[in-house]
């Protein structure tokens, strides 16, 4: 055999993997139109206001794990004092903050020491000390010794007090109508939504971009306007699809709602895995699935709020790195559904969908570049073929993405003119500039997936303001 | 037709589609930006034209982005849109509900047959509940009387959003308080509310038979209404329930317990000495709240009494109590509830 024929081979092995993964996105894309059009006739249809202050709304208990966030925090935890709902609490739990996190609350919201009662469903790191703000009744502190993320979550999952739980990230600034708008999409079917999860923007500053209920979005940096489209190809042609069909296996970090009884039956967030989101989606389908119960997890197209993007490279490989990370231990944990009937619809698409569109791809990404390589070493590469089948791929992912744009300028119309046409010229060369990072990305989180690295590897956060 | 070929065609279609999507979004953009600066776009006039087809061709497919312009229609009392929004209530299509339901909400302030047709919508459930029940609440307590059948309906769904409508802060019916002997524990739980604003004897006596329900949900309902009635007089049979096996029904006794302040304390202060640790813990509990702790910290007046509650609640609830007072924000008169429930 050749390397010319070993080239040849591999080319149609990257183009029939190419020609899989369009066409099972496009499907997505179908079932995306079809889901976001019914939402959106949903929300036209809802008087939002009345519900938003009706007592008829079930109190939710929120929960914002941070471990030294004391940048962002404070309007974290102001825009979520300020949401519109009858009834809530905010629990913020520092997991081993340094940064002098928790004196920076206790100065700005006046938190007072008290002890309070646990509900301890869940092993967790110990309580340092608990506060309660003197200001504002609703918002509780607890200071705990360093476990992680999801050691964070089960601690205020002990301590909430209200049947349905919020799990948040401390880097977000939330829209007034986050938690209505989440909670009515629960009363739609309450005895079938477990949990759900909803569109969240990004951007480099989202204290900035959201003031009161006016966004300042997309953010102008192309750095982050490469990311806003990536964010908005997974939420509107894959998650919202994904809540149609039946398998919505993502819900994610920054914003997830889930009923308290099924998180204390579960155990709560697992420590055992890089990320907790996705691993408590995946559970939560499998447990459900093997009990044989009717449920739902949701994704919805509204957006409520706006999370902090990286502004470097590097920031953003370490951030995605993870999430490929987390996506392949998540997986292998859960192999056995894939492909098997007695999980629906999750084992015989959802799981399928993650091995072609994930796991798998860092292997074909690999091929792809080392059949370039190696065939243009050789003088074998055909540059004009080469550049045509880049321009495809280029107008193919510029077509998903303009038809993601289109759904959420339909659903709420929240971008700037500016905005949206930097986002449409930016399209076409996302693959040039922003793919290969992400490629890269992948390959080191499977590389570090294979040798075991469980890590988190934060990046640094956009510095907002001085730390106290 | 060679590979290249093919490659060239499919940049062009995918090229087109991109090219369309992009200026879908900005001709989107601009209609929108049109109709709000010319304000609704959907006439009652338009409606008008539109309404006979909708009834006859495409059934209420028109209503769906049209509710606005329905109670347009109907605050002219026009025979036809009442029409439609009765046919809507009784649509396939969930969102059609949805806007017959949010049309009938917006005229039930001023029109009895809307709120006629909300009680319907309600009792057979065309939309969730809850919604139906948000848009009756706005319309309290002209409803009442229609609500009251639906105490007695086969749904524990509908019998549990009736009785809440019907106990509201300014006096609830009389007719809520006979379901506290529901199947449902929802139903008993909201018929235990409805007590609060409407305090009688007889209810106060059945809130305390409640507090022994098999259901946590109902037993913490009750610790709250008992001690919304009869405040102090009902703590010395909520105490008990601090040991409660569920937490929540711990969590209703100790802001009972909370809510009837210092008064509670003779109540509370043997429950230091019992044999169950987590009665003592939260009995400890009740007493940082309502202020003993830092108070008996600040005069040191009682070291004995002192060290007894830190035994129950642990050294923390001490070290707690001289951290606020050392940072003057101790729990006392002024702030005797900071860790009470809801």
């Amino acid at each position: 055999m050749t390397v010319s024929t070993l080239l040849e081979a591999g080319v149609v092995a990257c183009a029939v993997y190419l020609c899989v993964v369009y066409g099972i996105y496009l499907s997505l894309l179908a079932v995306a139109i079809v889901e976001s059009r019914q939402r959106r006739l949903e929300t036209e249809a809802d008087d939002h206001d009345t519900i938003a202050h009706s007592r008829f709304l079930p109190p939710v208990s929120v929960l914002v794990p941070a471990h030294n966030e004391v940048g962002g925090l404070p309007d974290a935890v102001r825009s979520l004092l300020a949401l519109e709902y009858p009834e809530f609490e905010v629990i913020v739990i520092s997991d081993g903050s340094t940064d002098g996190t928790v004196e920076r609350l206790r100065d700005e919201f006046e938190l007072m020491p008290v002890e309070l009662s646990s509900r301890a469903v869940v092993a967790t790191e110990p309580v340092g000390a608990v506060f309660r703000s003197h200001a504002e009744r609703r918002l509780v502190v607890l200071d705990k010794r360093g476990g992680g993320k999801a050691d964070a979550l089960n601690v205020g999952l002990n301590y909430c007090r209200y049947r349905f739980v919020c799990g948040v990230d401390a880097d977000m600034v939330f829209a007034r109508d986050a938690l209505s708008r989440a909670m009515c999409a629960f009363l739609s079917d309450p005895a079938q939504v477990v949990g759900l999860t909803s569109f969240v923007e990004i951007a480099e500053n989202p204290a900035s971009a959201l003031r009161g209920v006016e966004y300042r979005i997309p953010d102008s940096r192309p750095f982050l306007l490469f990311q806003t489209l990536d964010y908005l190809r997974a939420f509107f042609n894959n998650r919202i699809a994904w809540s149609r069909l039946g398998f919505m296996l993502c819900a994610v970090g920054a914003f997830q709602v889930w009923r308290r009884e099924l998180l204390d039956e579960l155990g709560g967030w697992s420590r055992e895995f890089t990320c907790e989101d996705i691993e408590l989606t995946f559970r939560v389908h499998r447990v459900l699935q093997e009990r044989g119960e009717p449920y739902r997890v949701l994704c919805l197209p509204d957006r409520i709020g706006v999370t902090e993007g990286p502004d470097t490279i590097g920031k953003l490989v370490a951030q995605r790195e993870r999430w490929q990370r987390v996506i392949l231990e998540t997986w292998w944990a859960n192999r056995r559904m894939c492909f098997n009937r007695r999980y629906g619809r999750v084992g015989m698409l959802g799981m399928p969908f993650y091995l072609a569109s994930e796991i798998v791809a860092p292997a074909f990404e690999l091929l792809a570049a080392a059949t370039l390589v190696v065939g243009a070493a050789l003088g074998l590469v055909d540059w004009w073929l080469f550049a045509l089948v880049l321009l495809l791929i280029s107008l193919v992912n510029s077509g998903f993405s303009s038809a993601s744009l289109l759904m959420v300028e339909r659903q709420s119309g929240a971008y700037r003119p500016t905005g949206l046409l930097r986002l449409l010229a930016l399209m076409p060369v996302e693959i040039l500039v922003y793919r290969p990072v992400l490629s890269w990305a992948r390959m080191k989180g499977t590389w570090r997936f294979l040798r075991g690295d469980k890590a988190w590897h934060k990046f640094e956060r956009n510095v907002r303001t001085e730390p106290a | 037709m060679d590979g290249r070929t093919m490659l060239v065609l499919g940049c062009v279609i995918a090229g087109s589609v991109w090219a369309s999507g992009g200026c879908a979004v900005l001709l989107f953009r601009l209609r929108s930006r049109r109709r709000r600066s010319s304000g609704s776009s959907h006439t009652v006039g338009d409606l008008r034209l539109h309404g006979p087809i909708g009834l006859h061709a495409a059934p209420l497919r028109v209503s769906t982005s049209h509710a606005g312009s329905l109670v347009g229609l109907a605050e002219a009392d026009d025979l036809e849109a009442r029409e439609l929004l009765r046919r809507g209530l009784w649509s396939s299509q969930p969102e059609v509900r949805r806007a017959s339901v949010t049309a009938l909400g917006q005229l039930a302030c001023r029109h009895e047959w809307a709120v006629d047709g909300l009680i319907e919508a309600l009792a057979e459930q065309r939309d969730t509940p809850a919604r139906v029940a948000a848009q009756l609440d706005r319309v309290a307590p002209r409803a009442d009387a229609r609500l009251t059948p639906l105490l007695g309906h086969p749904s524990d769904v509908v019998r549990y959003h009736a009785a809440r409508l019907l106990s509201r802060d300014d006096g609830g019916h009389r007719a809520v308080p006979d379901l506290t002997s529901d199947p449902s524990p929802h139903v008993r739980s909201a018929a235990l509310s409805a007590l609060e604003s409407n305090p009688t004897g007889s209810g106060l006596r059945r809130a305390f038979q409640l507090l022994h329900d098999p259901d946590p949900l109902v037993r913490a309902q009750a610790c709250r209404t008992a001690s919304a009635i009869s405040g102090l007089s009902a703590a010395p049979l909520v105490a008990p329930l601090l040991a409660d096996t569920s937490w929540d029904v711990r969590e209703a006794a100790r802001a009972a317990l909370v809510g009837a302040g210092s008064r509670a304390v003779p109540i509370v202060l043997p429950l230091l000495e019992d044999v169950d640790s987590t009665l003592r813990s939260l009995a400890a509990l009740v007493l940082q709240d309502v202020g003993v702790v830092d108070d008996l910290l600040a005069s040191g007046s009682d070291p004995r009494l002192l060290e007894r509650i830190s035994e129950a609640g642990g050294q923390r609830l001490r070290a707690l109590a001289e951290d606020r007072t050392r940072r003057g924000g101790a729990l006392g008169a002024s702030h005797p509830v900071a860790g009470a429930g809801p």
